[in-house]
């Protein structure tokens, strides 16, 4: 791998040698999608090197979860990736369901499977919007921003957020879905091809498009999977890996869909690969709605999940859980390791915990998609000419609030 | 390259494509809102700013000061305070909440037993000092008034505040509609 770029041993020397000029980008950079700072030495306009520095945002929001109970840590993992957070809330879940040992009903696996392909959906809209901004097409950031603001609105009328929405529990979810609120997302997913159509129509074939993305940033599969790419930049260079079809969460096994994947894995291909996927996720959530059945939306775990209000005042038991519960956390959580991972929009989300069968994580670890893709920016830009950084980090779709979490 | 595949290069076919929609748009109406002066009405259930409930019975707040919800809070932004009163009855002496540091989950909602804590969907509050923010039990009582006067708080109760969680004695199989009749 070393040999294939420019970065190779010590390079101080060639600094001093070819007059290097060295730019600092960022951290208050608007095409570095947040506060990412980018070191970079250039030989005119070539990227000789490029050291990524991050942490600018860092939270420390896995030691704070070590000091509050599994309830609790939800609304931190809104803010991991606070673009799609509901993907987030969801992973963060679905890692403690499994912990926990417990199953949700089938409405819920619906509902939950609907909500994170609107999810991906509006992030991939955030993501088109801004990377077209960066390469230079402003009315595509305009277009998309009109149909993410739809998806918040239907957002907002579920749980009463737009952005955090802390919509899923352990268990479940906050509240169930009203049949006028599934008829609104099925209008919204009967109407948004065309609108995929309209994007394609400004840029898929303009000319400007192709020559900023066309044989930019190519990575191969091999060394996309070496790096420890996922999600879509992985899917661009053609390895058809998805979290949804590999460890089937959710309701992924009983709708049609297909793994979207590129060919040479250059900025272009993610492009693809991204705007295939708005379809895609539109036909799951048309199918999700389909078929979704009646039924409870919480999982019957009375040691991990609130009891019912009404119940709370009249009954002794169910009093004595929802204190235990909410002051100390689920007692009775099983001793051990585990990892779970889970597609959203940016990759593969996997959160670790090491549970001492206190209500609290012992220690809870995110392995999130921005920190691996943005230790691969040097990789990617490096060879290439200084305006291709800014297509690189729009094509790796990062977000630094997962980052640096 | 192919003769069409040339026209279209020369006379930039796709760049026209991409205007003409960009001129279909001109015309069409606009989705924009002005802000400050064109406002938008929060949905029913938006989570904003907090309010203590006032018992209409007694028209003090219903909140017992159990501590519920500082526990549940994730950003510890709630401080009660409590004291002894007559026939050794506990007395909310201040409730207190840093809005500031609040992030709106909710969590707290679900936590208090007794309802006495809700959010309401107002979301437009500014100001110029910290202390402002650090909203003091007549405050929330005052926002109750406010915000979710007459049926409205109850309302929302029903609808938004409610975890629907399964009651140990119904089987998982009940529907939705069995579960609300036991
Ligand atoms: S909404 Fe969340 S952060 Fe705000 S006071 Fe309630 S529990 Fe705390
Ligand atoms: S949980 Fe409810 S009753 Fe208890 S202190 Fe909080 S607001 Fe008051």
């Amino acid at each position: 791998m070393e040999d294939t770029h420019i970065n190779s041993g010590n390079d101080n020397s060639r600094i001093a040698a070819k007059e290097l000029m060295t730019l600092s980008m960022g951290p208050q950079h608007p095409a570095t999608h947040g506060v990412l700072r980018l070191v970079l030495d250039l030989d005119g306009e070539t990227v000789v090197k490029c050291t990524p520095y991050v942490g600018y945002l860092h939270r420390g929001v896995e030691k704070l979860a070590e000091h509050r109970n599994y309830m609790q840590i939800l609304p931190l993992t809104d803010r991991l990736d606070y673009i799609s957070s509901m993907s987030n809330n969801l992973g963060y879940c679905i890692a403690v369901e499994k912990l926990f040992g417990i199953e949700v009903p089938e409405r819920t696996e619906y509902i939950r499977t609907i909500v994170a392909e609107m999810s991906r959906i509006a992030n991939h809209l955030l993501w088109l919007a801004t990377h077209a901004l960066d390469v230079g097409a402003m009315t595509v950031f305009l277009y998309c921003f009109r149909e993410r603001e739809a998806i918040l609105d239907l957002f907002e009328r579920l749980c009463g957020a737009r952005l955090t929405v802390t919509y899923p529990r352990i268990g479940g979810l906050k509240n169930d879905v009203d049949s006028q609120w599934l008829e609104d997302v099925y209008a919204f997913t009967g109407e948004f091809p065309m609108r995929v159509a309209q994007y394609e129509t400004l840029i898929n074939k303009n000319r400007i498009w192709l020559q900023r993305t066309r044989g930019i940033g190519v990575i191969s599969a091999q060394e996309a999977i070496n790096w420890g790419m996922s999600g879509p930049v992985l899917r661009g260079s053609g390895v058809p890996y998805d979290v949804r079809k590999v460890t089937r969460y959710g309701v992924y096994d009983k709708v049609k869909w297909e793994v979207c994947t590129g060919k040479n894995g250059d900025v272009y291909d993610r492009y693809r690969v991204r705007m295939d996927e708005f379809l895609q996720s539109n036909s799951i959530i048309r199918q999700c709605i389909e078929q979704i059945p009646q039924g409870p939306i919480m999982a019957d775990a009375p040691k991990y999940t609130l009891p019912a209000k009404d119940k709370v005042l009249t009954d002794m038991e169910h009093l004595i859980h929802h204190f235990v519960l909410i002051t100390k956390g689920p007692q009775t959580a099983p001793e051990g390791e585990m990892y779970v991972a889970t597609e959203v929009p940016k990759g593969e989300l996997g959160f670790f915990f090491v549970s001492d069968g206190t209500g609290k994580p012992y220690r809870m670890r995110v392995r999130s998609p921005s920190f691996v893709h943005v230790s691969a920016l040097p990789r990617l830009c490096e060879g290439e000419l200084v305006a291709d950084i800014i297509a690189n980090i729009g094509s790796i779709d990062i977000v630094l609030g997962e980052c640096d979490r | 390259m192919t003769a069409t595949e040339l026209i279209k290069k020369v006379f930039f076919i796709e760049v026209l494509q991409g205007l003409a929609l960009t001129f279909k748009h001109m015309v069409s109406h606009s989705v924009t809102r002005q802000y400050p002066t064109e406002k938008r009405e929060p949905v029913p259930g938006a989570r904003g700013l907090h309010a203590l409930v006032r018992d209409s019975e007694t028209g003090k707040e219903k909140c017992v000061g159990c501590g519920l919800c500082a526990a549940m809070c994730p950003s510890q932004c709630i401080h009660i305070y409590t004291s002894e009163g007559d026939d050794h009855k506990k007395v909310v002496d201040r409730y207190e909440i840093e809005v500031l540091r609040c992030v709106f989950c909710a969590l707290c909602v679900e936590a208090c037993p007794f309802g006495a804590l809700a959010l309401t969907d107002f979301f437009e509050y500014s100001g110029y000092t910290r202390e402002e923010f650090y909203y003091k039990k007549e405050r929330l009582l005052e926002n109750w008034d406010k915000y979710m006067a007459g049926d409205k708080g109850r309302e929302y109760f029903e609808k938004f505040w409610r975890p629907k969680a399964i009651d140990f004695r119904t089987p998982v199989t009940a529907t939705s509609e069995e579960r609300k009749s036991v």
